[in-house]
């Protein structure tokens, strides 16, 4: 009987290093008696109605995930996907101080009673760690059940279909940490391409994931309690980063106020490939509504 | 007649941002890091324009990375300023001799918000500053620098 189910996600690239690391850490694990793995698509590019997401909706008891991404991200977008659990701690990376804070008061909606342990596959490019990680979590749960009696069976179906149905695209939306967001709406009414809505109890959730504008993450920015993510930013703090503060987020004004020429130059260059980019993405906003939402944004 | 004409138009200059109206007074002048400053003798004593303070809304934490009596060079980074919404670091206005800091702002940078002209003061020093502009050529300047400032915080906040 296995007691524990290792789904590995794919990366998103064609990194031959990534996948090999993938194929050697599903190997290592398939000679163990109690775990049942499998590979499964890059997760954030999943979509609801995708066979692979139905397959791993099926999976019942303890399940550690290893993907290409944040811990907490992980959890959300399997959270947003309808896998949901506990999350489990782990000892490869440590958890943020500012979830440790909140773990007690606040619990996420719909949270069952299964643990989901997350691990991100960029903390070692060592397979042997990954694997000792999970072996560590099996003998937790052996330890476990040796005091409260048999551990709960895993069910696994024996192929996750690895192609999301239809053609894969990248994705690009807000995914939501609901053990720290308190409803306030912020992102609500900050964003302009209806992203937000809000479900039959009364919580904000990402209603039309791809009526967001690739590449933009301002919503995460205005968020005050930092709690909207975005899995594949290369912001740290904005992909969900264990650790990333609050003012990590904040408006950089030093270039204002005089910063020397190279920032100046380094700014100047970036924001030229940014209105570029808008230009293309985006209808330009008009300037003095920025400054509106700066006002109402409570950073 | 002088007192009536001037409750209507107090010696100042206002430039809109956005639908804020930021306020300069005409008995200083400014720098194009967005310091005001007003010569006593040799002391020359800064602060932030109101057009500084309005970008990082409340001022709650300053601090100073040189001491007084320290000779800087125009464009040193001398200090840095957190508020509610922003981060930066703050520079020399000009060559010279800093003389002294403003220790109320430094105990309680509010003081910069609630007072920014006045008691929130940032520090005094013995410089020229003869590349600072008058009131009327500071308001000039901020209308590019306004663009400027707009172009930043939208490629931050999107970024």
């Amino acid at each position: 009987m296995k007691k524990l189910a290792v789904i590995i996600f794919r990366s998103p690239g064609q990194d031959p290093r990534k996948h090999e690391m993938e194929e050697n850490i599903l190997a290592a694990l398939a000679s163990d008696p109690d775990v049942a793995a499998a590979m499964a698509p890059h997760l954030y590019d999943l979509r609801e109605a995708d066979a692979a997401v139905a397959s791993l909706r099926s999976v019942t008891g303890p399940l550690v995930v290893l993907a290409w991404l944040y811990p907490r991200a992980i959890h959300w977008t399997l959270d947003r996907l309808g896998i949901k659990g506990q999350r489990g701690e782990t000892q490869l990376r440590r958890d943020d101080p500012e979830d440790e804070k909140r773990k007690d008061s606040a619990s996420a909606p719909n949270a069952s009673a299964r643990t989901i342990w997350s691990l991100d596959l960029r903390d070692n490019d060592d397979t042997a760690t990954h694997v000792a990680e999970i072996q560590r979590i099996l003998r937790d749960l052996h330890a476990v059940s040796a005091n409260a009696g048999p551990a709960a069976s895993v069910t696994l179906p024996s192929v996750i279909r690895m192609q999301p149905s239809g053609v894969s695209l990248s994705r690009w939306y807000p995914v939501i940490d609901f053990g720290r967001c308190n409803d306030c709406m912020e992102c609500l009414d900050f964003c302009l391409f209806g992203v937000y809505g809000v479900d039959d109890d009364g919580h904000v959730v990402v209603e039309s994931p791809d009526n967001c504008k690739k590449g933009c993450p301002a919503c995460s920015r205005v968020c005050p309690q930092n709690a909207i993510l975005f899995p594949m930013h290369r912001t740290p703090a904005i992909a969900g980063a264990p650790g990333a503060s609050f003012d990590a987020r904040k408006l950089d004004l030093s270039e204002l106020f005089g910063a020397p020429a190279a920032v100046q130059l380094a700014a100047a260059e970036r924001n030229a490939a940014l209105a570029g980019a808008e230009k293309e993405a985006k209808p330009r906003d008009n300037l003095d509504k920025l400054m509106d939402a700066l006002d109402d944004a409570k950073l | 007649m002088d007192l009536a004409r001037r409750c209507i138009m107090p010696d100042e200059l206002v430039f809109m941002m956005g639908n804020f109206a930021a306020r300069f007074p005409t008995d200083r002048r400014y720098t194009l890091n967005h310091m005001w400053l007003n010569a006593e003798g040799d002391s020359v004593r800064f602060g932030l324009s109101a057009y500084a303070i309005r970008l990082l809304r409340e001022v709650y934490f300053l601090e100073w990375s040189v001491d007084a009596g320290a000779a800087v060079r125009q464009k040193d980074e001398i200090g840095a300023v957190e508020s509610s919404k922003a981060v930066a670091a703050l520079y020399a206005p000009a060559d010279g001799t800093i003389t002294r800091f403003n220790a109320g702002a430094l105990a309680d940078p509010s003081a910069i918000n609630k007072d920014g002209y006045g008691a929130g003061w940032l520090f005094e020093m013995t410089a020229r500053a003869a590349d600072a502009m008058e009131p009327a050529e500071y308001l000039k300047y901020l209308e590019t620098s306004w663009t400027k400032a707009q172009e930043l915080l939208k490629g931050q906040m999107a970024q």
